[in-house]
């Protein structure tokens, strides 16, 4: 049942937090540039100009990708919480992401390159989040407890960071180099052209969610409940464990393997909404993971003078401590 | 619903029922040692485990013909023990009764919100509706859980062991709801229990396992005492 309140909230997140966001983002880069310039970067295009480039090349493409892999992550932790009934859950513990970074370890560091195309890194990340979801949800058949299920993906997880090293080791300087770049997580990796492609699949993993929310409030009753409910259980998991992959596996392809988000957003949603409602829980968490990952780009610009920081690190260094003050102050 | 020459198991026949009718405004209580089959038998008869053999008849109706969207509309299971979920309200717990009646997307219309409310009012529990269902006790927390079921609007209420969490007064408080819905909606009900006496009380009729053989056999209350079921069922 939602509430004017949690709507107000929600309207709050989407027309006043984001923009804010976005304006503080623009303000926070290293080379200041003036509000008129942005306008005419976007309006009346001059390709020889130099603040022009940066802000069509650069600030635009970090931030949408800010707000999209912000969003995508967390509401595929949000989906993988349900499904597996665990606030544990996300991509990054049940080793989705590792499923990826296996992939572009094997892609772009051995003989074995499936994909050549520019689209490599892209494609490889993609097949593997998908390959992983889909051990994860065969295993998911036969391990009913969720607690178990958990360890499996963690040592899935750490099998696969194994293999990595191991293909680390054996290989040349060069792609070593890239491989160890794409692992640090950037959001500056992306190029304005492939903004549109990476919207597109982005906005099919998103509508795909939203379209499962009345599955998903079932779920939180139990498998067992959720199927006397007529849902039909297999064709639910294998739709959630697709929409998360492709969410995952878009993000990390982009942006590298980044751990925290998707644990932490639907955590803290779910404490500030105090709801299981999915209908508030999809578009809080995917505002409120946008805002939170563009919120931790602005400080990695504000710091980038002084000490360039790694995105990942940042995100677990701000959000950490939240959700560990917000759990004490529930608990209080 | 109709039972004829049924046989129910997981993969040996654990249970044999001839023939047994489950009809419209009735209390079942079904009395077994544990072990026996009572949760299998209830598996069964919401369409969740296929018989072995013999055929179960819904409004003449083969059960296992019956798609599982259908079966939703049809049974409602309520389990021994909700312990409720956190930041979820018990009215929104209600709320999801009606999901087999709603829209792609779970939308609660005026009418659901009006069924929503009946079957709270059906068990006096309106006034806990907004409380978290973390915050509820054991017994407030099973009334909720049939409130959910009869939200569901099925035409057969099966509930495993029901009462075995809950003290004397709320198991007695329990049933005596199940017995006043049957009757005023007309709703089949099946419950399985431990407690004799109270299912002596509170139920029309005994579906009896016995404790040697495999037999399942029904006696109308007023041909029961406890000692006779003991006798049957236990020793």
């Amino acid at each position: 049942m939602i509430s004017k309140k949690h709507s107000l909230f929600l309207w709050l997140l989407l027309l006043v937090v984001l923009p804010s966001a976005f304006f503080l983002h623009f303000a926070t880069g290293e080379i200041s540039i003036s509000w008129s310039t942005f306008q005419d970067a976007w309006f009346s295009f001059d390709s020889s100009n130099s603040e022009h480039l940066i802000i069509r090349e650069f600030r635009t493409p970090r931030f949408l990708m800010a707000c999209l892999a912000g969003a995508g992550l967390s509401v595929a932790g949000l989906m993988m919480q349900t499904l597996f009934n665990n606030p544990l859950a996300g991509p990054y513990i049940l080793g989705i992401n590792s499923g990826s970074s296996l992939f572009v370890a094997l892609s772009l560091m051995t003989g074995f390159t499936i994909f050549k195309s520019d689209f490599g890194i892209v494609a490889s990340a993609l097949l593997g989040a998908f390959v992983f979801g889909l051990i994860i949800l065969a295993l998911s058949f036969r391990i009913k407890n969720g607690i178990s299920l958990l360890l499996v993906g963690l040592m899935l997880g750490s099998f696969s960071g194994a293999l990595v090293s191991v293909i680390q080791f054996l290989s040349e300087a060069n792609s070593l180099k890239i491989f160890t770049m794409w692992a640090m997580g950037s959001l500056q990796s992306v190029q304005s052209d492939q903004l549109i492609s990476i919207f597109g699949l982005f906005l099919l993993g998103v509508l795909g969610s939203f379209f499962l929310v009345k599955s998903l409030n079932s779920l939180v009753l139990g498998e067992t409940e959720a199927d006397q409910l007529g849902i039909s259980i297999r064709r639910v998991r294998m739709l959630i464990i697709g929409c998360t992959a492709l969410l995952t596996g878009l993000v990390t392809a982009f942006c590298g393997p980044i751990a925290f988000i998707g644990l932490a957003v639907p955590n803290l949603v779910k404490i500030l909404f105090k709801t299981q409602d999915h209908r508030i829980l999809m578009p809080a968490s995917l505002l409120l993971g946008a805002v939170f990952l563009v919120s931790c780009d602005i400080l990695v610009q504000i710091f980038a003078t002084y000490v360039p920081l790694p995105i990942n690190a940042v995100t677990s260094l701000i959000g950490a401590p939240m959700v560990i003050y917000f759990i004490l102050k529930r608990l209080a | 619903m109709k039972l004829e020459k049924v046989r129910i198991g997981y993969k040996e026949s654990l249970l044999e029922i001839d023939q047994l009718t489950i009809v419209p405004g009735k209390v079942y209580a079904l009395i077994g040692a544990n072990g026996r089959g009572k949760s299998t038998l209830l598996q069964t008869l919401i369409g969740k485990l296929p018989v072995l053999s013999g055929d179960i008849f819904i409004e003449r109706k083969n059960l296992s013909e019956i798609p599982v969207t259908d079966k939703s509309k049809l049974f409602g299971l309520v389990h021994s023990k909700f312990s409720g979920i956190p930041y979820m309200r018990a009215n929104e717990f209600v709320a999801l009764g009606r999901t087999p009646y709603t829209n792609a997307f779970g939308r609660l219309t005026k009418k659901d919100l009006q069924i929503v409310e009946e079957s709270m009012e059906t068990l006096g529990i309106t006034h806990l509706a907004n409380r978290f269902t973390t915050e509820l006790s054991d017994g407030e927390r099973q009334m909720f859980a049939i409130a959910r079921i009869l939200a569901q609007e099925t035409n057969y209420i099966f509930l495993d062991e029901p009462t075995a969490f809950l003290d004397y007064s709320n198991k007695k408080r329990v049933l005596e709801k199940l017995s006043e819905i049957a009757k005023s909606l007309n709703k089949s009900i099946v419950y399985s229990s431990h407690d004799l006496e109270l299912a002596l009380e509170f139920s029309d009729e005994l579906v009896c396992i016995p404790h040697q053989g495999n037999k399942v056999t029904n006696f109308l209350n007023e041909e029961m005492g406890v000692k006779k079921v003991i006798t049957i069922c236990f020793e």
